[in-house]
């Protein structure tokens, strides 16, 4: 009798504790997945594309939210780990309904293209430039960026046109930064400039010394970096320490404002540039978006901030554009409100156009979002250089330079 | 409908990891082997799925072979790969003991792992083989997290009843001579080498298995899915829930993917709190397991049992 009592006693505090881990659901109507990293080496960009999301939910959300209803959206920590960017996903479609997924990195994009395909759940990356997705994406997988080979030809052409006469390329044993240092040697081959040493490096060592002796024994004008936070911090260090006085272009794992906190500034300042995927500035949109991040967080737009925003957005006028309030009804519209229609940057202007019965080509804030066959849009890039302890802008290179 | 999505996660990541905590129970519980390399198994099965069942290469690939074989064929060849990993790893580390056999194991593991990453041809290096094929639960009249749960729950079973026979039948009494007195053992004619080595083998089997079935869940094998941290969680899993027996093994796993879920079940609306409970989950985690081992329930649960 005790032990059924206890058994009782047991199982109703197992409930109780259900019941309160249980959540209690918003009064939305359609909830958007944010799956992003905000633990790992990429978590400082996790909270950046969280943020421009948000930004994007609040202004849906006050101009009257979309014909399904209000936009909610549910935050997840993936840590960069595929297995757990499934596991969340998988929480989000059945437990939260929600109709897109938003936000995953390279890596975890990938792993998902199969689930977003069979429970018809789209799922978008800010900057996924991985060009896996070249092959995989176009149906249920988008993306807001360049193709990552849009990311190698800039930083060629930049470090072309720059006239550096020798380069040296360290690149972190990742698809995502070996692809594009593979089309940027291409275009630095073709352009007849020296490559001194194209070194591919595992991350995680306490020391890079080892790939640094030969690349520093040839003192090359510029060393193209493609690394991560982490590893990308030490290589630079390490290469101060044994005496490199040459100029650096860091790839755009590297362009966040906390790394003039890890590295002294003065091997910065001047010398080092960072290229990334990065919308035009001038853009009306841009500069609308910029304000309202400034307005919402007190910071200025971070790297793939501006994509970011833009794929609630998409998501937002796909509902509109469908006649469903689900992912299939994404997946059918969200190419249709970017391409041959009137042009249009604000979402209740877009709302109202098509409720009208106007087609419209929605320009985001990171610029056209007309997409290729791949869901990829056609991407625009800025170089940046280091000055004074901050980034500034020192080229931009739109889209049509790459077509 | 939380609930029940976290019990479908823990039975599906919570068996497949059991499947690993039996394994490694048979080989160091009771095979007295220390193995610190248990994820190279476990990546050996998943890639001999992937590229069993993956077409061959095209366009920007860099693996050199995918032979667009039925899963089924697939789930064979998982299994066979970890068991001749096993093989030429266990022929001459097992000749060491303790912590000597530790450290060889997880270089072994190491090795491999940089194989995996650094040649190309085998897997896409860092890039990994995308879009693994994978049998449809849906043609069974079941939703597909269902048909996964269930899978990974029948190998677990499946593994823990082969373990059960083979540890109460006259092999298993041998092994349990092997660990107890080696030198008794030896002096009644038991070649104590090749049972070490045949325990290392029989073991690795079901890890591949289960490489091929997260192979599946995942539809990705990638290098970084493969690193220590899976050997680290399932020896964790393993002194959790107390060693020796074939229900703690289970346990453990299934606990520590229970408590990650019901961590990650609460959803968050902000980004702050989302930021918090990631920070959060590895803390608690490490307090957790601290106290229960300082606590050690399974031991206060045995003795009641006993009394």
């Amino acid at each position: 009798m005790n032990t059924i009592s206890r058994k009782l006693r047991n199982m109703t505090a197992i409930a109780a504790v259900a019941a309160i881990a249980a959540p209690s659901f918003a009064a939305a109507d359609v909830t958007v997945g944010v799956l992003v990293p905000l633990t790992g080496e990429l978590g400082e960009f996790g909270a950046i594309v969280a943020g421009g999301v948000e930004v994007a939910v609040n202004e849906i959300n006050a101009a009257g939210g979309t014909s399904c209803g209000m936009l909610r959206t549910v935050i997840a920590d993936t840590g960069g780990s595929a297995e757990k960017g499934i596991r969340e996903a998988t929480k989000m479609i059945e437990t939260e309904g929600a109709v897109a997924i938003l936000g995953p990195t390279s890596g975890v994009m990938v792993a998902l293209v199969d689930l977003a395909k069979r429970r018809q759940t789209p799922i978008i990356s800010p900057y996924a430039g991985t060009i896996t997705l070249d092959e995989l994406g176009g149906d249920y997988v988008y993306r807001t960026v360049g193709s990552d080979l849009g990311d190698g030809a800039a930083a060629g052409l930049w470090l072309t046109e720059k006239g550096y006469k020798s380069v040296a390329m360290l690149v972190q044993n990742e698809e995502s930064t070996i692809s594009p240092a593979q089309v940027a040697r291409a275009a630095l081959e073709e352009a007849n400039v020296e490559i001194t040493d194209y070194v591919i490096y595992n991350p995680g060592q306490p020391s890079y010394q080892a790939e640094l002796v030969a690349v520093l024994a040839n003192n090359p004008d510029v060393i193209y970096l493609a690394g991560g936070q982490e590893s990308g911090v030490t290589v630079m260090k390490e290469a101060a320490v044994g005496g490199f006085e040459g100029e650096w272009l860091l790839t755009a794992d590297l362009a966040v404002p906390q790394i003039f906190e890890a590295v002294d500034p003065r091997i910065l300042n001047g010398r080092a540039y960072v290229q990334l995927a990065e919308p035009d500035n001038s853009l009306p949109a841009y500069q609308t978006f910029a304000a309202k991040m400034m307005m919402e967080t007190g910071a200025a737009p971070g790297p793939f901030a501006a994509n970011s925003y833009d794929m609630a957005m998409l998501v937002a006028l796909a509902l509109e554009g469908s006649e469903g309030c689900n992912g299939e009804a994404i997946n059918s519209a969200i190419r249709d409100v970017t391409v041959d229609g009137e042009m249009v940057s604000d979402f209740a202007a877009a709302r109202d156009l098509i409720a009208g019965g106007t087609n419209i080509d929605f320009e985001g804030a990171s610029g056209p979002l007309t997409m290729d066959e791949s869901g990829t849009p056609a991407g625009s890039f800025l170089i940046m250089r280091a000055e004074d302890g901050a980034w500034v802008s020192e080229k931009f290179y739109p889209a049509t330079v790459f077509e | 409908m939380t609930i029940y999505a976290i019990i479908i996660a823990t039975l599906t990541f919570g068996a497949i990891f059991s499947v690993l905590t039996l394994s490694l129970n048979l080989q160091y519980a009771r095979g007295g082997m220390i193995n610190f390399g248990t994820v190279a198994y476990f990546a050996a099965g998943a890639y001999a799925y992937a590229i069993f069942t993956q077409e061959p290469p095209s366009g920007l690939d860099q693996y050199r072979f995918g032979f667009d074989m039925p899963w089924y064929v697939g789930f064979l060849a998982a299994g066979v790969a970890s068991l001749l990993f096993a093989l030429v790893t266990g022929w001459p580390t097992l000749r060491l003991r303790g912590e000597y056999l530790a450290l060889t194991t997880f270089a072994f593991a190491e090795v491999f792992h940089s194989l995996l990453l650094n040649e190309r041809r085998i897997g896409n290096g860092s890039v990994g083989l995308a879009n693994v094929e994978r049998p449809d639960p849906t043609t069974l009249g079941m939703s597909d997290t269902v048909g996964y749960a269930l899978a990974a729950v029948v190998l677990m079973l499946v593994t823990a009843f082969v373990f059960n026979r083979l540890l109460k039948s006259p092999f298993g009494r041998t092994i349990d001579a092997v660990h107890d007195d080696e030198i008794a053992a030896q002096a009644v004619g038991k070649d104590d080498a090749r049972i070490r080595l045949q325990v290392f083998i029989i073991s690795a089997i079901p890890i591949g298995f289960a490489g091929a079935l997260y192979a599946m869940i995942t539809t990705l094998v990638a290098p970084a899915m493969f690193t220590a941290e899976v050997t680290f969680f399932v020896w964790i899993a393993l002194v959790l829930a107390g060693e020796k027996t074939i229900v703690g093994a289970i346990l453990g796993a299934m606990a520590l993917v229970l408590f990650q879920e019901l961590v990650k079940g609460v959803p968050f609306e902000t980004v702050r709190g989302a930021q918090i409970a990631a920070s959060v989950e590895e803390i608690v985690t490490g307090i957790l397991f601290i106290l229960v081992l300082r606590l050690r329930p399974w031991e206060k649960l045995s003795k009641r049992n006993a009394s």
